[in-house]
């Protein structure tokens, strides 16, 4: 921003007291600009049209019209596909859950003073978290075949990627005092991490594992889709079959289970704070 | 017994820390340390156990040599040793009694720490330091819910729940109001006389420190620049101490 | 020992049962979920692909890597790159006025319940739905992704938006209007200045996100360097794999660093 600076001098405002006050020009019209461009090439290179767009939305109400109502017939064939999403969700993010704890102490600069384990640690974090998840269902899919399986070790990575990064956060910004005082006190390095750390830090990690947890249930929903078993699986072959109403249902069903579910984590929520 | 021989620390950045300091501290001693904020005093408290490291000469606790402790020895030697901090560094989120319990860690085995077992002997000892400070009556509340003095007694319950040969207290006081803070010093007066604990104290307030205390350490830029009862400190001694300047207003900054 | 201590040891309140119990659910409900999971044994057919796998990864198709026609990785990358970014502002323009009529300080409670049901509604439909349905829109391409990743951006853009609008300090309304600023003024002054820092962190955190979740569209053709991925993936090319997911890494990575920055930069002014 040096430069910007240079082009743009900062206006020197001088009081009646005879004190000098300088303001930066204002950095405004720069972004402006570049957002500009951003979103003239990206019109271009995706062939955004409105009009187009306000002229054939009718088209886009034609599947959700053919989802209601729903087949209420179809119902007693979701329960057995919804209950593997659920129990898919709930196993992987718990194993996810459970094995980011040593990651996160790993990654977090006040525990670990080893610099060189710090940002290691951190990159393998990240790297695993840019992997999108339907990439890590396929490939699980080759190795444990068809099913809830592959679901299952999808899951776990990608809670595995996002709670450990949430935690290894969690544990920086926690009071040190008492782990001081633990040392002090003649307490190993592992000692005082279990009874300084991780009290402060417990609610908000299960309040982290319930966030993830309500968001996995909503997206191993999608991970049928690459034949990881579950809910994605007769919601893909329902709709290659056009049977949108029974879509509908299983929409219906999932929106439901997902209320249930983020009502129960927003009270676990709730009551650790 | 604390024995100190032409110990100095200089930190890594190149700021000295302690200048050949020589001093020696008998059990049973209640000592103030008196002087500038960072002329050394937080320093000379942190090497007696290993926070941090002397550079060169020699610091000796009851005859052992403690620049050259390594892991269990070292915990050995915190283990005999409470230390009490400005900012009471209690776990806020638990109760007072498991605070105190938490001075029984270092000897538990790793799976009661974990899952927070602690057995009714050391549980009753617990109480009964908590009894000792007063603060009885507060064994079941959260730390966090207490008033800063009553934080700190917590914390004094944690060290003698410890059994500590000496203790070690890095400005107690320095976050309490004045009445509080009078009432923390008389339970350190206290607990010296009657357990015959080596007190080592921290602190700013001068008049606090010439009160209570028995001995008076002055630090000036990382040497001892006096060492002598409290009754023999004249202003001329404060003023070498504080190279003439106003302590409090000082502190204040 | 003394009454009082004693007496002390017997109040202790008796948590534990209530510590066991949660542990009781929990792997109760763990042992419930883990029935799903068919272990079939990995074969050594899944190892050889495993290692297949792998071995593509590390040695990603280097001619695709930087082959700058629109089959490269490169243009696919800026194609995905623009269908998020147009995707998120979008989304996020959607979201604005939702976000005001699910805020209980704006609307009365009755509305913004219902509205919030809408949004949860919307965020509980699949992203590939989304696609096939804007596939009849717009015909498969970059467009349908587009439109696909703003609807999808909606849930969870709006609820950050409708916390920041609850959040709100209302104190500064009321000196505003102390000296005596129109209701536009007050709005101008008053609460834009309060909210645009974090619309905007909300914004450039969802771009992150949509960035991530672009390989989905590629599963019903609607753009981006997702469908590419995956075909290469189900035609076993894995050294095409490796060059996409290598760039794509990347690509996240750097978007990652700089999207953190600007958010410290926009929390702490």
């Amino acid at each position: 921003m040096g430069l910007y600076d240079k082009i743009f001098k900062p206006k020197t405002i001088v009081l009646s007291n005879g004190k000098e006050v300088k303001e930066k020009f204002t950095r405004t019209p720069l972004i402006l600009l570049i957002l500009i461009i951003a979103t003239v090439v990206s019109v271009q290179i995706t062939g955004f049209d409105l009009s187009l767009l306000v002229e054939r939305i009718h088209q886009f109400f034609v599947i959700l019209g053919r989802m209601f109502p729903p087949n209420v017939d179809y119902i007693p064939n979701i329960w057995g596909p919804l209950l593997d999403t659920i129990k898919m969700s709930l196993l992987g993010s718990f194993i996810g859950s459970v094995v980011a704890i040593p990651f996160a102490i790993l990654a977090s600069s006040n525990i670990i003073s080893i610099k060189p384990v710090l940002w290691i640690v951190r990159l393998f974090l990240s790297i695993v978290r840019t992997i999108p998840t339907l990439v890590c269902a396929l490939i699980a899919t080759y190795i444990w075949g068809l099913g809830t399986m592959a679901g299952t070790v999808a899951i776990g990575v990608f809670t595995f990627a996002y709670v450990g990064k949430q935690l290894f956060e969690l544990i920086e910004t926690v009071d040190m005092g008492a782990y001081e005082a633990m040392e002090a006190m003649g307490a190993t390095k592992s000692k005082a991490f279990v009874t300084t750390v991780l009290p402060q830090v417990l609610p908000s990690y299960i309040s982290v594992c319930m966030f993830c947890l309500e968001g996995n249930v909503r997206y191993a929903s999608i991970l049928g889709y690459v034949g990881a078993g579950g809910l994605g699986l007769i919601l893909n072959e329902k709709i290659s079959w056009k049977q949108y109403d029974s879509v509908g249902m299983i929409l219906v069903i999932l929106f439901g289970t997902v209320l249930i579910i983020e009502w129960l984590s927003h009270y676990v929520r709730k009551k650790l704070t | 017994m604390i024995e100190f021989q032409h110990a100095s620390k200089v930190y890594p950045n190149g700021v000295v820390g302690l200048d050949d300091v020589t001093l020696k501290i008998e059990q049973g001693e209640f000592v103030g340390i008196i002087g500038l904020s960072g002329a050394g005093k937080s320093t000379l408290l942190r090497t007696v156990n290993r926070m941090h490291d002397i550079t060169s000469g020699s610091l000796t606790v009851d005859g052992k040599e403690v620049k050259n402790m390594k892991g269990k020895e070292l915990r050995k030697l915190r283990r005999n040793i409470g230390m009490i901090f400005q900012s009471f560094n209690l776990v806020s989120r638990t109760t007072v009694l498991r605070n105190v319990l938490m001075a029984n860690v270092p000897d538990m085995s790793f799976m009661r720490v974990l899952l927070g077992i602690f057995n009714k002997e050391d549980k009753i000892k617990a109480l009964e330091a908590l009894d000792k400070v007063g603060i009885l009556d507060k064994a079941y509340i959260r730390a966090d819910q207490l008033s800063g003095g009553q934080q700190q007694r917590v914390a004094l319950a944690r060290t003698l729940a410890q059994n500590p040969k000496i203790i070690l207290a890095d400005e107690p006081v320095a976050a309490l109001d004045p009445v509080t803070a009078n009432q923390v010093m008389s339970d350190f007066r206290r607990i010296n006389k009657d357990m015959n604990i080596s007190i080592l104290i921290n602190i700013h307030h001068v008049e606090l420190a010439l009160e209570f205390c028995d001995r008076i350490i002055g630090i000036r830029a990382g040497k001892v620049v006096y060492d002598g009862p409290s009754k023999d400190v004249t202003q001329d001694v404060l003023d070498t101490i504080y190279a003439g300047k106003n302590p409090m207003e000082l502190e204040d900054k | 020992m003394n009454e009082n201590i004693r007496k002390k040891f017997e109040q202790e309140p008796k948590t534990w049962y209530y510590k066991v119990l949660i542990a009781l659910v929990v792997v109760v409900i763990i042992a419930w979920s883990s029935t799903t999971v068919q272990v079939n044994e990995v074969t050594g057919d899944g190892i050889s692909i495993a290692r297949k796998i792998i071995s593509g990864i590390f040695h990603p198709d280097t001619g695709m890597l930087f082959n700058l026609t629109a089959q490269g990785v490169p243009y696919l990358l800026l194609e995905t790159m623009c269908i998020a970014f147009l995707g998120t502002i979008v989304g996020a323009i959607l979201s604005i006025p939702l976000a005001f009529l699910a805020s209980t300080n704006i609307v009365p409670k009755p509305i913004a319940v219902v509205v919030r049901v809408f949004i949860m509604a919307v965020r509980t439909i699949p992203a590939f739905v989304y696609g096939l349905m804007f596939i009849r829109v717009t015909g498969p391409g970059a467009f349908a992704g587009l439109l696909t990743m703003s609807v999808c951006s909606i849930g969870m853009v709006s609820k950050m938006f409708i916390e920041c609008i609850e959040d709100l300090d209302t104190k500064i309304l009321e000196s505003l209007d102390a000296a005596g600023c129109t209701l536009f003024q007050k709005i101008r002054y008053g609460i834009i200045p309060q909210l645009i820092p974090d619309f905007i962190s909300t914004v450039i955190y969802r771009f992150d996100m949509n960035l991530r979740d672009a390989t989905v569209l590629g599963l019903v053709g609607a753009g981006g360097i997702g469908a590419p991925l995956i075909n290469a993936m189900s035609a076993y090319r894995w050294n095409e794999v490796g060059a996409i997911l290598a760039g794509l890494i990347i690509l996240i990575l750097i978007i990652e660093v700089i999207s953190t920055k600007i958010r410290v930069k926009l929390a702490r002014g």
